[in-house]
């Protein structure tokens, strides 16, 4: 009898292999992004009506005001770089487009602050070339919405590169039968690029609504620093924390529906380096002047990071390293390779599923995205409600709760990757396994993750960079003497010697380059067709 | 005698539109069929909703006698069929070579390594690729691709093979010598098989009997040579004009 039951329970669970699988990668998600915000939803009331009371001063909204019109001006300003330049990579024959990518792309690895502080090396009233009027300027609205236009444009460049070297050949040969270059760029090219540029639009806002270590270093007042500083520092008030968090709840909300109207399925879009081999559109008289102007661009992106690492050395700060830098970068690698390690297995399952229309995947996806979207210090502050309590205080005071954090904000990077890949791989693959008699945990692992390999590993490099160069959530919550690199950076950037703290920013630059480039080594080549 | 495989009253709409309409159908244990249709006629769904990958609104599936799908509902999950398929695009693994290719469906079935290598080997002969074991579909030209895939689907002795017009790439010299081939494989192991195209020539080459389907139906079912004596559309009527022509 018992073992009758035992067998047609083992049967049942058989039957739901796939939807058992998708629940528990799920479940990860929720856990990991759903709840905090969640829970945020209950603690605001619980916050108390003095807390609620900030909310009535007229200070916190024009705070909002001003970080929503930086944050559109910021979009704005990368969405005009990033355009023109993605079409010049992607399409057209620019000398060295490649080299110009990844110079150009770099600098969008990094915490943006730290572009601030190079900038700072160079136009601070004390930089390379700096006087009051550069620092003036710097510190201002128009300072930072330049340095963040310059960190996040490349956001943009990516996107349209990719969604129009992915784009069907036949697309713009059709059209440059009987159209001019110029003609097929923007009536053909950019207009099929469009969910890409609202995607990438769209994370673009959302990373500058989020920006705290650049506001806050050029002094400039913006919504999330009011956040932070109700969490530390001199103005503690947990509660109006809670409460602050208020108004930011309906942009995330917002901006998850512009997502979901203006990109959607496109999302998914299938990118790749195929187009980079077709011919390419002819320049001719402009290639010269356009060149010119392209590698400025990306120039002036790593012009700061030239800037840190003079300053470094100048003033003996890489000698002085390692009594300053600590376990910082250990905790920085260990953690991000642990949440991507997450990341990449759980965008396996849903991104797979997403790929493959298969029920609660596309809601989990959206999930994904709403945590993404959300601003780092709503975010940050439902992590908090979450895990500071004393059943989870051992966690919360690990660096497990930076894990958490990096899934949470960066389990998007990973379902979005490994979608747009498997859309690349025929559905006849899985198909031809599952008629083979294969359960769906043997497709997953023996045909899906191979035959995927590449595009998954990519996706898991990616995110391993995402939590690398994260700041604005974790310094909301690090543990005690655990913080991640940048954290660190930040934190002694107010009082600690400046050569180390241009150092310490150099081996920020560093770490991520080399994580690059062993990753870009190690991603299995791709096997002939 | 039970039917290896029956379609009875199948409906499969795709938001409003009917891409399958009352089609009833039956494969006799070990009989080939062709199935034969114009383009977008819903050849390919009838075989999806066959192995299970496509669940039809109204109407049973029956695999030898047992029900697999029924009205909306998926009875027997597609691994649990014991079914084969040969995709148009073959959809070999390409991370597997052509022993791994093989002996994946094997091991599902929960063979031991002695009998996945003896069958292996077998199969791979029967099809002219001995010392192929190693090779990765990449490295094989097409006419060989096409031999890993109808060895793969038949390695396992399935229930059925559904072969989804696996030759239509080809050229025609190729194609003579594949029908050939598949011919002579179904037969001696008296494989039943349902193998869908659009070429009347294919049909007639590897069918017992045809059926042929238009929007979503099957309007005429039998022999070459009762399709010739009675063509009952304009269709059937132009496939085997072709079809006298090209002879």
């Amino acid at each position: 009898m018992a073992e009758a039951v035992g067998r047609s329970l083992r049967r049942a669970l058989l039957r739901r292999e796939q939807m058992l699988v998708l629940a528990a990668a799920g479940a990860i998600v929720l856990l990991a992004s759903a709840l905090p915000l969640a829970r945020l939803l209950t603690e605001i009331p619980a916050a108390g009506a003095a807390a609620l009371g900030v909310l009535s001063t007229l200070r916190p909204w024009l705070l909002l005001i001003r970080s929503l019109v930086l944050a559109a001006a910021v979009t704005g300003c990368a969405v005009a770089i990033g355009v023109p330049l993605g079409l010049l990579i992607a399409r057209t024959d620019l000398p060295a487009r490649r080299a110009l990518w990844m110079l150009h792309a770099f600098p969008m690895f990094l915490p943006p602050f730290l572009l601030a502080l190079g900038w700072f090396q160079f136009l601070g009233r004390e930089g390379f070339l700096g006087s009051q009027a550069t620092a003036r300027l710097l510190f201002s609205e128009v300072g930072l919405v330049v340095v963040l236009a310059l960190a996040f444009s490349p956001v943009v460049t990516s996107m349209i590169a990719l969604a129009l070297l992915g784009m069907d050949a036949s697309f713009e040969e059709a059209a440059r039968v009987t159209a001019r270059p110029w003609r097929v760029a923007t009536r053909i090219l950019l207009p099929a690029a469009r969910p890409a540029l609202a995607l990438a639009a769209i994370v673009v806002f959302a990373l500058s609504v989020s920006e705290l270590g650049v506001p806050m270093f050029f002094r400039v007042d913006v919504f999330p620093a009011a956040v932070f500083a109700r969490l530390g520092g001199i103005q503690y008030a947990p509660g109006e924390a809670f409460a602050l968090v208020v108004p930011l709840i309906p942009i995330a909300l917002g901006l998850l529906f512009l997502e979901r109207r203006l990109v959607g399925a496109g999302s998914f879009a299938v990118a790749g380096l195929r187009g980079m081999s077709r011919a390419p559109i002819p320049l001719s008289g402009w290639r010269a002047a356009l060149a010119a102007a392209s590698w400025s661009v990306a120039f002036a992106g790593a012009l700061p990071l030239a800037a840190l690492a003079l300053r470094a050395a100048r003033g003996g700060g890489f000698g002085k390293l390692p009594q300053w830098i600590g376990q910082a970068p250990w905790t920085s690698l260990g953690t991000a390779v642990v949440a991507a390690t997450v990341i990449a297995a759980v965008g396996l399952v849903l991104g797979h599923g997403a790929a493959r229309r298969l029920r609660g995947a596309l809601t989990l996806d959206a999930l994904a995205v709403l945590a993404f979207v959300t601003p780092a210090s709503v975010l940050g502050v439902g992590l908090i409600a979450v895990w500071n309590r004393p059943a989870t205080s051992a966690l919360y005071a690990s660096v497990a709760i930076l894990v958490i954090g990096y899934i949470a904000r960066y389990a998007v990077v990973g379902i979005r990757a490994v979608a747009s890949v498997v859309l690349q791989s025929a559905v006849h693959l899985e198909e031809a396994a599952a008629a083979a008699g294969a359960r769906f945990w043997r497709r997953l692992v023996r045909i899906i993750l191979p035959v995927n390999l590449r595009g998954i590993a990519a996706a898991w490099l990616l995110a391993v960079v995402f939590c690398l160069r994260d700041f604005e959530t974790a310094v909301l919550y690090y543990p005690p003497g655990r913080e991640p690199l940048p954290v660190r950076i930040f934190t002694l950037e107010a009082n600690g010697p400046p050569p180390v703290v241009a150092a310490l920013a150099v081996a920020q630059v560093l770490m991520t380059a080399l994580v690059l480039a062993a990753g870009v080594l190690l991603v299995p080549r791709r096997r002939p067709e | 005698m039970t039917a290896a495989i029956e379609l009875e009253g199948i409906t499969l709409r795709y938001s409003e539109r009917r891409v399958i309409d009352g089609l009833s159908l039956t494969v006799a244990p070990g009989e080939v069929l062709a199935l034969l249709g114009p383009s977008g006629s819903g050849k390919t769904s009838v075989l999806r909703i066959i192995l299970g990958f496509a669940t039809p609104q109204t109407g049973t599936v029956r695999l030898s006698g047992e029900v697999a799908s029924q009205a909306g509902r998926l009875v027997v999950l597609p691994e649990e069929r014991g079914l084969a398929v040969v995709f148009q695009d073959l959809a070999l693994w390409p991370h597997l070579s052509v022993a791994g290719n093989l002996a994946f469906g094997l091991k599902s079935r929960g063979a031991t390594p002695r009998e996945r290598e003896a069958r292996i080997q077998s199969t791979l002969g029967r099809v002219g690729l001995a010392g192929k074991e190693r090779s990765h579909p990449g490295q094989l030209s097409g006419g060989e691709r096409q031999r890993v895939a109808i060895a793969r689907a038949l390695v396992r002795d399935p229930r059925a093979v559904l072969l989804d017009e696996p030759l239509s790439n080809l050229d025609v010299g190729l194609k003579r010598e594949l029908l050939s081939v598949f011919r002579d494989l179904l037969k001696e192991r008296r494989t039943t098989a349902l193998y869908v195209t659009h070429d009347l020539r294919e049909a007639a080459a590897l069918g017992d009997r045809i059926a042929v389907m238009e929007q979503g139906r099957i309007v005429q079912e039998g022999t070459l040579e009762s399709l010739r004596a009675n063509p009952s559309s304009g269709f059937v009527r132009t496939l085997l004009d072709d079809f006298a022509s090209a002879s």
